[in-house]
């Protein structure tokens, strides 16, 4: 599913070089869920943000399904993150004064073949609510839900477009510990149920023990990367 | 329009644009003002244009009047028309000239005035003499008028027959035989007169109608001075009877002058005057010959060429030879105005025959002045449009860049779930676009009634035509589209991780 070979970026900071990813190499097979860790400044959001195809890495080599991304043009790029990918952020992102269902229409916008149908469009997002259970909030605007209903519906519109791999950063950060295992298993059941490729980035250690397979960073190189043999069952009170 | 409003596209903006209300409305009304002026500027200008053609064509610029017969209110040029025709004389004299050996007729004919009853075959027909029938006035004929028709930037014709006649009225209130009476001119003519005198305006009643010419109806349309004359100013002499040759004639209608130009007044050819069709003429005074054909052009500038054209073809018509003069007249607006006017006939000659042009200066400067008042005006409202629409720009410019910025994490979240830059770029610019025609369309709406108000107000032409309204709406949606654009760009180039990190 994915492939990066001695992925390095830098940043210039004025007249500062930052060393972000100092060549990164590893394999995630396709329905693996892996979680990665590490302290701020470790890389791993730049990491993610190129495997997001958010960012283009300075050197080395990004494989998805098979194909070489890393040196894409922008509108190519573009179509990839519509396609093949599904992002959920911290901050749940959501527009505001929009309800539920048209934020998770939202990447039905911009698919290749352009606009999709609004009754299509309907569809499609009612299933990837159903997906995160809500339904019966489809009509709720951002400010009408609590924050994990808005994860979930962040979840419902990178699920929308049926993408084969599911990128998080930090989904869990805005929310209390019992919110945050609740979203967690809304993953946990993604990759377990659909055989969606997802990775989510964390610097929770309970959180990160949800995937299958943890993977460390520090300074912008990996330090561990071990599968969990047993998922810590949540324990939500 | 509902399945345009929700399109997604359509249904961000309206979001985004109703976040900032009275942003968007105020900048609305910049664009507004910018377009209602560039619309009340082309309004003025076009009615100016409009007004300008008006009082030409009312004045009669783009008229040719053939008249029957050679006879010329010239006296400075008789002279050399003598000696021209003495030159033809010479080679084509007729055996009765040389016996007379008499020259002097070519100079005065009985027959040369036009104005005279002409019923008989044309002196040339009757004297087999080519040159015989050079002042004779019976030459045109209705055929003549119908192959004048033809000619191409030929507008209208009409064949007209002219008499000097006495208009009886008998009013039923006095005793009989104490009749009013007014002498006046009677003008044979064509249904298509009042599209010809455009200075005309009917005052009451009509003109007659096809029918009424085919039929020779005994029906007349009396000048507003006859009118008045007769019946009593402000009378509404419609319906009524009056005599002429002993014969009863309906009124049917008053003609008076439309212009300031023309006032109607005493022993004027226009409204010192009645109109009947020319078949009615022609069957009452068992004529078949025209006086006159007046003919207009299509366009003023076209008049030498058409000109030419129709001395060309009558020339043909009647058979006349190279060097031979021609059997009829061309009288153009400008020399008819001075030999019809109120200047004594010798004065009126020799002004006319040295300068020809006198009329058509004055008009001109007429026009000009106009022209130039209007130039004046149009330029300034063109300023304030520029004005104006340069600050609506601007304003479109700052709104859509406060947009950008407001909106940068949503960009930065629809780059991240697929969006291109150039979705990015036309969702900003289709708003910017949709506040400048929704300006644009309350602009035209305030230069449509401001157009009225100037009409109004200052009592000047103004003329909306439905280009003006469809270019005031481009220049608006354009403005829109030049001043979207850097902000829109901008907002296309983002980076979506920046975009994202920003609060």
């Amino acid at each position: 599913m994915i492939g990066v070979h001695d992925l390095a970026k830098q940043y210039h900071v004025g007249d500062h070089v930052v060393h972000a990813l100092k060549g990164v190499s590893m394999a995630v097979a396709a329905a693996e869920f892996v979680t990665i860790v590490g302290p701020s400044g470790s890389g791993k959001s730049t990491f993610m943000h190129i495997l997001g195809c958010l960012d283009r890495p300075t050197t080395g080599r990004y494989v998805l399904n098979g194909r070489d991304v890393s040196t894409l043009p922008p509108d190519e790029l573009a179509r990839v993150r519509n396609e093949t990918i599904g992002f959920v952020f911290q901050g749940f992102n959501l527009l505001a004064r929009t309800s539920a269902l048209e934020n998770v229409e939202l990447p039905l916008l911009y698919t290749r073949q352009g606009v999709v149908k609004a009754s299509e469009r309907r569809d499609r997002a009612m299933q990837a609510l159903e997906a995160v259970g809500l339904t019966d909030r489809a009509e709720h605007h951002p400010n009408q839900l609590s924050g994990g209903q808005q994860q979930r519906v962040a979840i419902a519109r990178a699920l929308v477009t049926q993408p084969a791999l599911l990128l998080a950063d930090e989904p869990t950060g805005n929310l209390d510990s019992a919110t945050s295992h609740e979203v967690m298993e809304i993953f946990a059941r993604l990759s377990r149920d659909r055989g969606i490729t997802i990775v989510v980035i964390t610097h929770e250690r309970d959180i990160a023990a949800y995937g299958t397979r943890t993977v460390d960073f520090k300074d912008g190189l990996i330090v561990s990367d071990k599968t969990n043999d047993a998922r810590v069952p949540a324990q939500v009170g | 329009m509902k399945k345009f409003l929700r399109h997604p596209v359509v249904d961000t903006a309206i979001k985004a644009l109703s976040r900032n209300r009275l942003q968007t409305v105020l900048t609305m009304l910049g664009i507004a003002v910018g377009v209602a002026t560039v619309l009340a500027m082309m309004a003025v200008g076009a009615g100016a244009q409009r007004s300008i053609e008006q009082q030409v064509r009312a004045a009669g610029l783009n008229q040719i009047t053939i008249r029957a017969g050679n006879w010329r209110p010239k006296v400075t040029e008789s002279d050399e028309a003598v000696a021209h025709q003495g030159d033809a004389r010479e080679s084509l004299r007729h055996p009765l000239d040389r016996l007379n050996d008499d020259v002097l007729p070519i100079a005065f004919h009985p027959e040369d005035d036009p104005m005279e009853k002409h019923d008989h075959p044309t002196a040339r027909q009757r004297l087999g003499d080519l040159e015989a029938g050079l002042g004779s006035a019976a030459t045109m004929t209705f055929d003549d008028a119908e192959a004048l028709r033809q000619l191409p930037g030929v507008q209208y014709v009409a064949g007209g027959i002219h008499e000097n006649v006495r208009v009886h009225l008998t009013d039923p209130a006095a005793r009989s035989g104490q009749d009013k009476r007014w002498f006046t001119r009677m003008h044979g003519t064509d249904v298509m007169m009042p599209s010809i005198k455009r200075a005309w305006a009917f005052a009451s009643g009509r003109f007659f109608t096809e029918r009424e010419q085919d039929r020779g109806a005994q029906v007349v349309v009396l000048g507003q001075v006859v009118a008045d004359k007769l019946f009593g100013a402000g009378a509404t002499p419609v319906g009524r009877e009056v005599m002429l040759w002993n014969q009863a004639f309906e009124v049917i209608g008053v003609v008076t002058s439309a212009t300031w130009v023309v006032q109607p007044a005493a022993g004027d050819d226009q409204f010192d005057a009645v109109y009947m069709p020319y078949t009615t003429t022609q069957r009452l005074l068992n004529l078949s010959k025209l006086n006159d054909i007046t003919v207009t052009a299509e366009s003023s500038g076209d008049i030498s060429r058409l000109s030419r054209e129709i001395t060309k073809l009558l020339r043909v018509r009647h058979g006349i030879g190279d060097n031979e003069a021609d059997d009829f007249t061309l009288i153009t607006q400008a020399t008819k105005a001075l030999t019809t006017g109120g200047l004594p006939p010798s004065v009126a000659r020799a002004v006319a025959s040295n300068v020809t042009e006198l009329e058509k200066v004055t008009l001109e400067q007429l026009a000009l002045t106009m022209e130039r008042a209007s130039r004046t005006m149009t330029w300034l409202l063109a300023a304030v449009a520029a004005v104006s629409l340069l600050v609506g720009g601007i304003g479109i410019m700052n709104i859509t860049l406060l947009s950008v910025t407001e909106r940068t994490r949503e960009i930065g979240l629809r780059m991240a779930v697929g969006a291109r830059g150039k979705d990015v770029m036309r969702q900003f610019l289709f708003e910017a676009v949709v506040i400048s025609a929704a300006g644009g369309l309350a602009g035209i709406l305030v230069g449509v009634l401001a157009s009225i108000g100037i009409a109004r107000m200052l009592q000047w032409a103004t003329v909306v035509s439905p280009l003006s309204v469809a270019l005031a709406f481009g220049i608006a949606t354009a403005v829109g589209v030049f001043f979207g654009w850097y902000p829109a760009r901008r907002a296309s180039k983002l980076d979506p991780i920046v975009a994202l990190r920003r609060d």
